[in-house]
């Protein structure tokens, strides 16, 4: 009797550990990409994400943090063309998020803060094709999950850049803002691994508005 | 029996747990570290990432066989199997760089190209819209890059010492016949296709890839856009007329179409004109784009439009102006474009398409109907196969047919016809290898056989790329290129052979980010051209020929001067030619020597407006003056033309544009006409062509509505 407890003992923390192996895996490295304050350090939290998500295949979370370290990566980078190499990645990496769950709120808006950044390599040139489609995303991310702060946070940034570069008035950039705001505060989220990375850069844009 | 399990388990914990040490470094093929590369064993958590020094080593409690994987940006993934026993394991691994990257050597002898993604492009898509002067027309923009003649009364592209004829428009790989609107005699025509419908433009000067045909000194290559990706419906009101247009989207598909109606005549009537215009030139236009996604990769596309323009005018003779001719003129235009691109795999693609276009021209002249129709097709198969990232082969076959029919009276004034069609079908194949990243060789060859002439050819087309320095690179171009004789020629002797060209091209270009230095050298050689026997247009052989040589500079910056983007193209041109009525080899009067263009745009946030200015410069064109002994001995005055424009958007989603060209009002002079015959003194009287107007004022509104209000027109314009 002892015996079989022992075993099942044995198999159940194994099974256990499998579980908590991603989820560690994952945590130490989502806190690490937060932090990272360097473009290696960046890399090498996207390394491991990379390489937990080719072991697991059916979890999405990996890639979507591997894509979100290299947006973090192309916002460092100066030359353009190495940007859009980074910018490339991202995308390449969100696709096979997109192949595990499709219809993410979260994955959605994060296609659209690619195509933010692709306005910023060549705002003249890009402005018009890529702002489009970074609205056209963040608005389909709200309308998945209207309680994303990020998409509604996302949305601000580039209405407030738009604004910006017509001199109009930030009046409704700003609305969005404290919207989003307002969102990150409400947000709960039952999943360890979600994203929770935003309300500052949004609390960044709402301090510009008056 | 319990103390059997435990050791039993601690045995097994023990041996799961003895750990591998796998360590090393990842280099490129020169032995220079790679850091942040991405080390692990396929199918774990397990692995790491290089150092600042190439440098990695972690442990892992797999065994037995598996497969560590290597990757970096820009580098191939490299594998490499290992039996792990918990033996340390050291590894030296050398990764090869992709060569598709941005810094690998490219073939840009005689090429142009504007493009929005690849970033190293000279010019942008958006350019080509911008341009002062260009006023949004396609070959106006390209006319002020080297290479490229002014030729202020015809308005279409004439290259290195060829006429107009010899730029050839592919849209989508599709052949575009009559890519040019219909204009009054000696005014200048526009190109028939906007350029906010391209995403892409490539034109070369010379030296291009056997892919192309039937062009003999220049291709405009025009890659149409994807797939719309927002509804949208867009309102122009111009002072030349307006147009409408709407764009629908679906998931994978979108249809754009437009109506557009120009009609000059209200501004005529504000502004002198050079001509009696009886009715100046109105014209309607509808065209329709469609894109369909298909599969993973693949896309079919398909556009067409239709054209209506008419004009009427008097033609004054030039010994008694009070004498005048009328000349009533109609043109009906229908162009179709379908073509599709299937990648199957990452080796090969296959893509084609066939376009067909008709052009009818409808002509009174002093009532007598003078009727021309043409009809061409092209259809096309290619296939493309990346053998490996250094090697890609492209090969296809094509077929072109060109029907034409003529009628007008003869002195008796019986309708006379003239009919026939000239049918070529082609073969091309081509190879372009990259020996490395800094050595490119392009070499292809080209056959057709011309079913009008009943000739067979194979033209050879090599160039080579070799970058030795960071940014700068060396290319060469040689190509053998042929072209069917006009139809204007043709409907007198059909039995007149394809005109040939052959290019030589010596190209140095360097590009950094935001600055563009470029330097060709070229030689052209022309045989085979038409040729008048004894001066009589009534009989025509191939013997004539000629050459055009020259060196040319390109300087772009958008950069040394915040928010100012400029650019300067100068071109050196000697050439001659002995063809048509020519008796002696000369220069002929569409060239000029010097060509000189400085354009500039700047974006000016604190009045919400772009602003443009171009310059431009054209030495004396030669003309034959009949008073004068010596053929072609005239020399017009310089051109000179100083155009600006403004975008001002008051809101994201409005537009007003307002653009004048020859602000200084110049009176360009660009040849002189002469009587036929001579007046009682023997004396031929001449009449000088000049711009229509001195000024061109164009002032636009634009208006876009969509869902979202920050999309506007200013990449259309």
């Amino acid at each position: 009797m002892k015996t079989t407890m022992l075993i099942l003992f044995t198999f159940c923390s194994v099974a256990l550990f499998a579980n908590d192996k991603y989820e560690q895996a994952m945590q130490t490295n989502i806190q690490a990409i937060y932090k990272a304050q360097t473009v290696e350090d960046m890399q090498q939290a996207v390394n491991a994400f990379e390489r937990i998500g080719a072991a697991e295949k059916n979890k999405w979370e990996p890639f979507y943090y591997a894509s979100f370290g290299y947006i973090m990566m192309s916002t460092r980078e100066e030359d353009g063309s190495k940007k859009d190499i980074m910018l490339d990645k991202a995308t390449d990496v969100l696709k096979q998020a997109k192949t595990i769950n499709a219809n993410e709120s979260e994955i959605v808006a994060l296609d659209g803060f690619i195509y933010m950044m692709r306005v910023t390599v060549d705002p003249a040139t890009r402005g018009q094709q890529y702002s489009g489609l970074a609205m056209q995303e963040f608005n389909k991310a709200l309308a998945i999950n209207p309680e994303n702060p990020r998409a509604m946070y996302l949305l601000a940034q580039m209405e407030f850049g738009t604004a910006q570069f017509f001199k109009a008035s930030t009046a409704d950039a700003c609305a969005t803002a404290a919207k989003a705001i307002e969102k990150f505060d409400n947000y709960k989220n039952e999943n360890a691994l979600a994203p929770r990375w935003g309300k500052e850069s949004a609390q960044r844009v709402a301090s510009q508005c008056n | 029996m319990r103390t059997a399990v435990l050791i039993l388990l601690l045995f097994i914990t023990s041996t799961t747990y003895a750990q591998t040490i796998i360590s090393g470094v990842v280099t490129d093929e020169k032995g220079a570290a790679i850091p942040g590369a991405n080390v692990s064993i396929e199918g774990t958590y397990d692995g790491a990432s290089t150092s600042v020094e190439g440098v990695f080593q972690f442990d892992t409690s797999e065994k037995g066989a598996h497969i560590i994987t290597i990757s970096f940006i820009g580098f191939k993934t490299s594998s490499q199997p290992v039996n792990l026993t918990s033996e340390p394991i050291q590894l030296k691994i050398s990764l090869k760089e992709e060569i598709n990257q941005l810094e690998a050597v490219v073939i840009s002898a005689g090429s142009f190209t504007a493009g929005e993604e690849k970033r190293r492009t000279i010019l942008k898509a958006v350019d080509i819209a911008t341009t002062a002067g260009a006023t949004a027309d396609i070959a106006g923009a390209l006319n002020t890059l080297p290479g490229t003649q002014k030729v202020g009364e015809s308005g279409r592209l004439f290259v290195r010492g060829g006429d107009g004829s010899e730029t050839k428009t592919f849209i989508d790989g599709m052949l575009v016949a009559n890519a040019y609107s219909p204009s009054a005699p000696n005014t200048p025509s526009r190109g028939r296709f906007l350029p906010f419908m391209f995403k892409g433009t490539s034109f070369s000067t010379g030296g291009y890839s056997a892919e192309y045909g039937q062009a003999l000194s220049s291709a405009l290559v025009l890659d149409s856009k994807d797939k719309a990706d927002i509804n949208q419906t867009d309102l122009g009101l111009l002072s030349v007329g307006g147009d409408v247009a709407h764009t629908q989207v679906w998931d994978r598909a979108s249809i754009t179409g437009k109506i557009q109606y120009t009609n000059i005549r209200p501004y005529f009537g504000m502004i002198n004109q050079e001509i009696d215009w009886v009715k100046p030139p109105a014209s309607i236009e509808g065209s329709t784009a469609f894109r369909q996604e298909v599969g993973d990769h693949g896309i079919v596309k398909f556009f067409g439009n239709f054209n209506h323009s008419d004009f009427k005018l008097y033609r004054h003779d030039i010994l008694d102006p009070t004498k005048k001719k009328s000349f009533d003129y109609a043109n009906n235009y229908r162009y179709g474009n379908a073509s599709f691109l299937q990648a199957f795999n990452n080796r090969w693609s296959v893509r084609g398409g066939l376009s067909s276009n008709y052009n009818e021209n409808n002509i009174l002249f002093e009532g007598k109907p003078i009727d021309e129709v043409e009809n061409e097709t092209h259809s096309k198969l290619v296939f493309e196969n990346t053998l490996s990232d250094r090697v890609e082969l492209k090969f296809g076959v094509e077929h072109f047919q060109s029907n034409y029919k003529a009628s007008q009276p003869d002195s008796l004034l019986i309708q006379q016809t003239v009919a026939f069609s000239t049918p070529i079908t082609a073969g091309f194949a081509e190879a372009e290898i990259y020996a490395s990243k800094y050595f490119v060789t392009r070499a292809g060859a080209r056959t057709e056989f011309n079913g009008l002439t009943e000739k067979l050819s194979v033209d050879p087309r090599l160039s080579i790329a070799y970058k030795p320095f960071r940014h700068g690179q060396f290319s060469l171009a040689y190509g053998q290129f042929r072209q069917v004789t006009q139809n204007q020629f043709l409907r007198v002797n059909q039995n007149l052979e394809e005109e040939k060209a052959a290019h030589y091209i010596l190209n140095y270009q360097v590009i950094t980010d935001n600055r563009t230095f470029r330097t060709e050298l070229y030689y052209k050689r022309y045989s085979n051209l038409v040729k008048f026997i004894n001066g009589n247009p009534e009989q025509l052989t191939n013997a004539g020929r000629g050459y055009a040589q020259g060196f040319e500079l390109f300087w772009r910056d958008s950069k040394s001067i915040r928010n100012l983007d400029y650019w300067v193209s100068y071109s050196y041109l000697d050439t001659e030619r002995d063809y048509l009525n020519f008796p002696i080899p000369s220069a002929p009067s569409f060239a000029s020597t010097h060509n000189f263009s400085v354009v500039g745009k700047k974006f000016v946030s604190e009045i919400k407006s772009q602003l443009g200015i171009t310059y431009s410069y054209s030495s004396p064109r030669a003309y034959n003056n009949p008073n004068s002994e010596i053929f072609n001995n005239g020399r017009t005055p310089a051109y000179q033309d100083l155009s600006v424009n403004i975008s001002y958007l008051p809101k994201p989603f409005l537009i007003i544009h307002l653009s004048v060209t020859n602000v200084l009002g110049r009176d360009n002079i660009f040849g002189y006409e002469y009587s036929e015959t001579p007046d009682n003194n023997g004396h031929y009287l001449s009449r000088a062509i000049r711009q229509p107007a001195k000024r061109f004022l164009f002032l636009g509104v634009f208006f876009t509505i969509s869902k979202n209000k920050s999309i506007n027109q200013l990449p259309n314009l």
